[in-house]
């Protein structure tokens, strides 16, 4: 990346970028494809090189957010769950009858547990620590991370947005830099081949 | 689908059909998102239904109705009650999805129409 902002520097500040956003390097987009490749002084085959590294960078990072992504949405029903299992026992608190539970002891063997009337409940919070909790407070604390989550998620979904406009971007300039490659090599040949023409002549 | 260019066509690119083309690119994830949610939701209400029949038929008076991850004993008008709610959230987010994937068909049409008058044979836009 380092390398890549080197050869990015001597161009002039174009307000039609973000130059990063969280650690993710914004594209640069191209207006005129000779101006470009004057100003960074790189030949067609180095500023494709450039390009394409930049391209994978950016498959690389959007694998990890991918990831994250994946783990977020995983956990958010979670905490739903458990948030119902509260609810469930704070509602059943004022009848005064148990709450009888078929559950899971290892792989297909269920037991039955009879859940009396209490106050309190025990959250894994991770890292091998469990901590009980008030039926409120353990409402709150898992509407809180439930939020925290949430948000999360929406950052996280922001950022895979920003890097697939630069992944756009730069797949589009690779393409317009290949085809005035293509559109120069045609301009050569035909004034070579006219100029041949006229030498024989 | 990349935007790809057959070579001939000289056709400068700006910085407003950059940012069309961006935003067909974002318009396009998010359909693919919807399709899957809309698949899930759907999945989901399939099997409330399936779980309403069930309850009709079943003659016991208590259910086990899963919490969380354990099967609680909840008596049988209750769980009824509860899949009831269920079948209207499901629904409900249903209809949110479907709305939101018709406006999202309906502005990648509009982009597609944009790009493909400037740009011609120049960009693909269609799913490989």
């Amino acid at each position: 990346m380092a390398a890549a902002a080197a050869a990015s520097s001597s161009s002039t500040a174009s307000p039609k970028t973000t130059t990063e956003r969280r650690g993710i390097p914004g594209a640069e987009f191209v207006e005129d494809v000779e101006i470009y490749l004057s100003q960074t002084g790189l030949d067609v085959n180095s500023a494709l090189a450039f390009l394409q590294e930049r391209l994978q960078q950016y498959k690389l990072v959007e694998m990890k957010l991918l990831a994250q992504q994946r783990d977020l949405q995983a956990k958010i029903p979670d905490i739903e769950k458990c948030l119902d299992v509260v609810a469930t026992l704070q509602a059943k608190k004022g009848t005064g009858e148990a709450l009888i539970a078929d559950f899971e002891v290892s792989e297909g063997i269920y037991s039955r547990a009879r859940i009396e009337d209490n106050d309190s409940v025990c959250l894994w919070l991770g890292a091998n620590v469990m901590l009980e909790y008030s039926c409120e407070e353990a409402t709150s604390l898992l509407r809180k991370n439930l939020e925290n989550a949430k948000a999360s998620l929406e950052v996280l979904i922001a950022d895979l947005q920003f890097l697939r406009d630069q992944v756009t971007i730069t797949q589009v300039t690779i393409a317009r830099v290949y085809n005035w490659d293509v559109h120069q090599r045609r301009i050569r040949q035909t004034s070579t081949s006219s100029t041949a023409k006229d030498s024989i002549t | 689908m990349i935007p790809k260019g057959t070579g001939a066509s000289e056709t400068d690119v700006t910085w407003e059909d950059q940012q069309n083309i961006n935003k067909f690119g974002r318009l396009n994830n998010r359909f693919h998102e919807l399709e899957d949610e809309i698949k899930f939701v759907k999945e989901t209400i399939d099997n409330l239904e399936d779980a309403s029949n069930e309850l009709i038929l079943t003659d016991e008076d208590v259910v086990r109705f899963q919490i969380g991850e354990v099967f609680a004993h909840v008596p049988k008008e209750e769980v009824e009650t509860r899949i009831e709610e269920m079948k209207e959230v499901s629904s409900k987010n249903l209809e949110k999805f479907e709305e939101e994937k018709e406006s999202v068909v309906a502005q990648m049409g509009e982009l597609k129409k944009v790009l493909y008058g400037k740009f011609k044979d120049s960009i693909n836009l269609e799913e490989d």
